[in-house]
């Protein structure tokens, strides 16, 4: 009977969708929220939420929410299950259907493309899992030989939390949080309005093949950005490259509330195609959420661009370990291959002025 | 009792962590190795300067950097051992101001989860802080270096955006290894208060207005 109630759910959640949308689109729930306002866009998400938390006993809807002022915020890590407890509801937790209903919901949150980066976030997890990536001394299921809590790390697509920081809502501000081994997103909504910032996509394998095709989930990050410092001429180099190695993120996790003097060539150094293919990278970041969030953000960010800058450490060579950021009075994208291996990529994605929806809050 | 006990099962838990750790050829992806990451974020103030600093070592080099830190060697890493460590890092990391060597003090640390630290991926926080002398308003350079274990080290040392406007960044130069920071900045000098500035203005104006009546007074 649960699995008839929850298909009722998810099909009334599909045609309210599109039927919000104004008609039937390829590319299913999320096509259609990208032609939503920004407020319409919360409602769809809400919608969403509901159709979850009516999926779900009671139980599993007391883990997934939280209160809105309390520690779940900042509770986020790159790491993996193990090393770091999430608190939400686990994926490994819950059945086809409901976990079909998780899914819509980040199908409705996140654009097209953001979906599909997170999607191929969590497989390469579950690819570390099946290649013996998690557990010490090699295959073992992916379940390290301590268990949680005791030092065996853990992977797998199974590995990724859902919750709701405040409760879902089209009026009052909320958070949704999904994430996982090498993948944070916080997006903070409230009406109209939203922030996906601090979020923190990361990749290991950051190269695997699926089904026959070779996915890259930061590969459009790595390969535009590595257009852009070979678009530069030698002078505008010199400005934009480090005379030092960068190892690592420097605003990762935990790293809130700071904000560091920003560093290589200003925007305004760089010619108007250059500054078009500066957005572009920025919007791989900007553009994980729906189009009718990530828009007003990308507007933003480009009113700041006279006061953004990028910087690079590394070689300029497309398939080298290279380092990059960007940085602007509302931005900061940092970009960072670990111990110099280009199959294994932390990012970080932050609004110095608006974590958590800091900003909303303020008003 | 309790609490005895379950310091025991904690200890026993670490060890046992250890001794799993140890006894496979570890092959853990997804975490940094051979290297001790120390990253540095420096913070100037008019008066202050105050250094944040997270000391992250791989996972080949956890043991080695831990029995450093747990002397009494019981796999268990006390608040004294983990005081210690702080205080030996508050000697090796150097600061200067216009070459003028700063005298660092310990704020506070933070020791994460012993297994954490061996897994590679638990970071241990040192704060520290030196006053400045007093400076006169212009062109200044901060010095920044850390040495510690720089034969496994990978560092990173970043300014912080100043909280005070009295302070502007200029530029920051670095080794290659950024084992080495220089940070200039310009101090500006203290602005007066607005309520100082109007109450001057007034007392200016009436002085001149005494004195533009005497000299008509005089005149007649």
């Amino acid at each position: 009977m649960t699995w008839v109630r929850t298909s009722i759910v998810l099909i009334a959640v599909l045609v309210l969708t599109v039927w919000v949308s104004g008609g039937p689109q390829r590319g299913g729930t999320a096509a259609a929220a990208r032609k939503l306002s920004p407020a319409d866009a919360t409602a769809s998400i809400v919608a969403a939420t509901r159709a979850l938390t009516s999926a779900l006993d009671e139980g599993a809807r007391s883990k997934v929410q939280f209160p809105f002022e309390g520690p779940q915020k900042a509770r986020w890590s790159n790491l993996p299950s193990g090393i770091f407890q999430r608190q939400g509801l686990r994926m490994g937790d819950l059945t086809p259907a409901q976990r079909a209903a998780v899914m819509n919901l980040l199908q409705t949150t996140l654009s097209p493309d953001g979906f599909r980066k997170v999607t191929e976030i969590m497989r390469g997890d579950e690819v570390l899992r099946t290649t013996g990536g998690g557990a010490p001394g090699g295959r073992g299921g992916g379940r390290g030989r301590g268990g949680p809590g005791s030092g065996g790390l853990i992977f797998g697509e199974d590995e990724y939390y859902l919750a709701f920081v405040g409760t879902p809502s089209t009026t009052s501000p909320w958070m949704l949080q999904f994430g996982g081994h090498h993948l944070a997103i916080n997006l903070t909504l409230w009406g109209s309005e939203a922030s996906m910032t601090p979020s923190l996509p990361a990749a290991q394998p950051a190269s695997y093949t699926f089904e026959g095709k070779e996915i890259r989930p930061l590969g459009k990050e790595n390969d535009k950005a590595f257009a852009l410092i070979n678009a530069l001429d030698a002078a505008a180099q010199r400005q934009a490259i480090l005379s030092s190695r960068v190892a690592d993120l420097v605003l990762g996790p935990g790293q809130d509330g700071r904000v560091i003097q920003p560093e290589g060539i200003r925007a305004t150094a760089l010619s108007s195609a250059q500054q078009t293919m500066l957005l572009d990278i920025v919007r791989e970041w900007a553009g994980i959420m729906t189009d009718s969030f990530a828009e007003p953000r990308m507007a933003e960010i480009r009113g700041n661009l006279p006061e953004t800058y990028f910087a690079w450490s590394g070689s300029t060579t497309n398939g080298s370990a290279a380092y990059f950021r960007i940085q602007g009075p509302t931005l900061v994208i940092e970009y960072a291959p670990q111990q110099g291996s280009v199959d294994h990529i932390h990012t970080i994605y932050r609004d110095p002025t608006n974590d958590y929806g800091a900003k909303l809050l303020a008003k | 009792m309790t609490t005895a006990r379950s310091s025991w099962r904690s200890k026993r838990a670490v060890a046992l962590t250890l001794i799993l750790v140890l006894a496979g050829a570890v092959a853990i992806s997804a975490h940094r190795r051979d290297e001790y990451l120390q990253a540095a974020r420096i913070a100037i103030d008019p008066d202050r300067v105050e250094i944040a600093l997270d000391l992250t070592p791989g996972i080949s080099v956890a043991a080695d950097v831990l029995a450093r830190i747990d002397r009494d060697g019981d796999t268990f890493v006390s608040p004294d051992e983990a005081r210690a460590y702080a205080r030996e890092l508050q000697r090796v990391v150097a600061l200067d101001v216009d070459g003028a060597p700063l005298r660092l003090e310990l704020v506070d640390d933070t020791f994460p989860p012993v297994e954490a630290v061996r897994n590679g991926e638990g970071a241990m926080r040192v704060n520290l802080a030196a006053p400045l002398p007093p400076l006169a308003a212009g062109v200044h350079h901060l010095r920044y270096r850390n040495s510690h274990r720089s034969d496994i080290g990978v560092y990173l040392a970043n300014a912080l955006v100043p909280a005070n406007d009295r302070v502007e960044v200029t530029a920051q130069r670095r080794d290659a290894d950024q084992r080495e920071l220089i940070i200039d900045y310009v101090l500006r000098p203290p602005r007066t208060h607005p309520r100082v500035q109007l109450s001057a203005g007034v007392a200016l104006m009436s002085m001149l207005g005494v004195w533009r009546r005497r000299r008509r007074m005089e005149s007649r």
